[in-house]
């Protein structure tokens, strides 16, 4: 041991390229999970291609939508928020909290990578669907689809934040994120499509899985974009802010 | 106490050193010192020590091997002489978990090279203090300032000087033990090369095992590693959190030469455990804590010749009064939670 340690904490950048290459290879293992989440909406855009389904959802840019929702939905609830109970139940935190590293890092980190995960979902997802319905998209829309799908999967893991910020079992964090997204997909894929009458078809269009559809159903095709849609924006921005507030304000880093 | 491990205790709690540049090497065990042959030294640090024949022991009378206090301050490095003593000093701490006071205004104070153990009956508040020192829990009150920078104030060049072993350790199941080491090793400050890590993962037995993941390893394997990881930037304080429970008797002896290797060069160890036997064999000062109080702070042969007449301890012991006959004496017999 030595006693001429500096006084000053170890390089931030250095501790960030370590938490991001040690939780890339996490990533990289849990391959998996990725796969199945964009399985999930792929299956979901093959079951729908029939004029009638496509018909119900209102369009094939909104059963676009509505499957890359599914999908960033499924990988930050169930990926990111039962990943992140998991570690905190293990004491993966606290080992990584007594290094010098601020906690802001550990955690940049690992939404940087889920970040990573809903990119891949839906540029995946957007040329599946797209080559699938037929359209065609220019350089500047991808760029769009990847902004909403910035914008969305955030919405999504703030929302995964906030599950895992109020529910500290690793188990019931699991229950909880599987009740959560059968209920979206469900409130969505019915309401959209009618099958539960105007009122629940209004409440879909505004729960975060109907904002996600019509954000990407919105850049996907421009010339329709309208109030509805601007709207869905703002909201968006709203749903990211209260969920990460709840997340941050009661995350805690023991499960003890 | 083991005469393999090269140490022993003096009247003041502080042992010998072996200096591995000579043959030889002198034990104290009270007031008799006896001479031994250095016969092997392993690649951990540990010694295997021979008893001298009286013209091994009459050829080389090096007063420099005999343990002192003073010797064992002067045998660190000259940079370290210039430095404060107090490596750790916590003043008034206290802890709550809502209404429930887990640390009750603890104060202590931990010396450059000293080995400090912190006992106690499950629930005593240990962890809670460490969890303190270590940043992790906030205190109610008090301060802990780790080589004079406040944990609270500063956290992360506080944390830089502090390596911490926790009572469970768990690392990311996906990464290999390589990239575990690469991980932390980072998250201190240092990038270390493939080959400077298969250099250190041979150097505490496990370089077979860079491509595992952690939980592979067998428990006294899962201890060299994190304890390994502790102390991979050179921290001037060492923080323990029971770190050999559930290891058997082999790993426990060579994690015991680890840190008795480490103190030689010059760290500050504060752990907690349960064994009472160790505690009196390898600490120079332990502090007794119950119910989130510190109760007393001796080095365990103060502590036992202090107490040795207390009715308490005496309607415990049988026989000559140990460490273990005194905390049982002051902190009672009952089994706690």
């Amino acid at each position: 041991m030595s006693s001429s340690q500096p006084t000053v904490r170890p390089p931030l950048r250095l501790a960030l390229t370590s938490l991001l290459r040690a939780d890339f290879v996490v990533f990289l293992k849990n391959r998996r999970t990725l796969i199945v989440s964009i399985l999930l909406p792929i299956f979901l855009l093959v079951t729908t291609n029939s004029s009638k389904a496509v018909q119900h959802f209102g369009g094939a840019l909104f059963v676009i939508g509505l499957a890359i929702a599914y999908g960033m939905a499924a990988t930050s609830i169930m990926g990111y928020a039962l990943t992140v109970a998991r570690d905190r139940e293990k004491g993966v935190f606290q080992r990584l909290r007594v290094t010098p590293t601020p906690t802001w890092t550990i955690m940049t980190s690992r939404l940087g990578m889920q970040v990573i995960a809903n990119l891949i979902i839906a540029l995946v997802v957007v040329i599946f669907g797209t080559t699938l319905h037929h359209i065609s998209l220019s350089a500047g829309q991808y760029g769009l689809v990847l902004l909403v799908s910035i914008l969305g999967g955030a919405m999504f893991l703030s929302i995964g934040q906030a599950l895992v910020g109020l529910v500290k079992s690793a188990d019931t964090v699991n229950a909880a994120g599987r009740l959560l997204l059968i209920a979206l997909i469900l409130l969505a894929s019915l309401g959209q499509s009618g099958a539960l009458g105007s009122a629940w078809e209004s409440i879909s269009t505004w729960t975060p899985v109907g904002i996600v559809m019509s954000l990407f159903a919105g850049v996907l095709n421009l010339s329709a974009w309208n109030h509805t849609d601007t709207l869905s924006l703002a909201v968006c921005v709203a749903y990211i802010i209260v969920f990460a507030g709840i997340g941050i304000r009661w995350f805690q880093w023991d499960a003890r | 106490m083991t005469e393999d491990m090269a140490r022993s205790s003096d009247t003041t709690g502080n042992r010998a050193r072996a200096n591995p540049m000579k043959d030889t090497v002198q034990v104290v065990r009270g007031e008799q010192a006896s001479t031994y042959v250095i016969a092997e030294e392993h690649d951990d640090g540990s010694l295997l020590l021979m008893p001298a024949t009286s013209d091994q022991a009459i050829a080389e009378p090096n007063p420099e091997h005999r343990a002192s206090a003073v010797a064992d301050r002067q045998e660190l490095s000259e940079g370290q002489q210039h430095e404060p003593s107090t490596i750790l000093e916590v003043s008034g701490l206290s802890v709550s978990y809502g209404a429930k006071k887990a640390v009750d205004d603890v104060s202590l104070q931990i010396s450059r090279g000293e080995i400090f153990g912190l006992l106690g009956p499950n629930g005593a508040g240990k962890t809670s203090t460490l969890s303190a020192i270590e940043g992790l829990v906030k205190p109610n009150s008090g301060t802990v300032l780790v080589d004079g920078i406040d944990i609270r104030s500063h956290p992360s060049q506080a944390k830089a000087k502090m390596g911490v072993q926790l009572q469970a350790t768990s690392f990311q199941s996906q990464l290999t033990i390589k990239q575990i080491v690469r991980l932390y090793a980072g998250l201190y400050g240092m990038k270390l090369s493939d080959p400077e890590i298969s250099d250190s993962l041979k150097a505490i037995g496990l370089e077979g095992e860079a491509t595992k993941p952690f939980k592979q390893l067998s428990g006294g394997q899962q201890q060299r590693l994190s304890l390994y990881i502790a102390v991979v930037h050179e921290p001037v304080l060492l923080l323990l959190d029971e770190p050999t429970a559930g290891l058997d008797p082999q790993s426990r002896r060579q994690l015991w030469t680890r840190i008795e290797h480490l103190r030689q060069q010059g760290g500050s160890i504060l752990l907690t455990t349960h064994s009472m036997e160790e505690a009196q064999a390898v600490c120079d000062r332990v502090a007794i804590i119950d119910n989130g109080t510190v109760l007393t702070t001796e080095t365990p042969q103060d502590l036992i010749q202090k107490h040795k007449h207390d009715p308490r301890v005496r309607e415990v012991a049988h026989g000559e009064v140990t460490l273990e006959d005194v905390f049982i004496g002051l902190t009672g017999s009952e089994i706690r939670e």
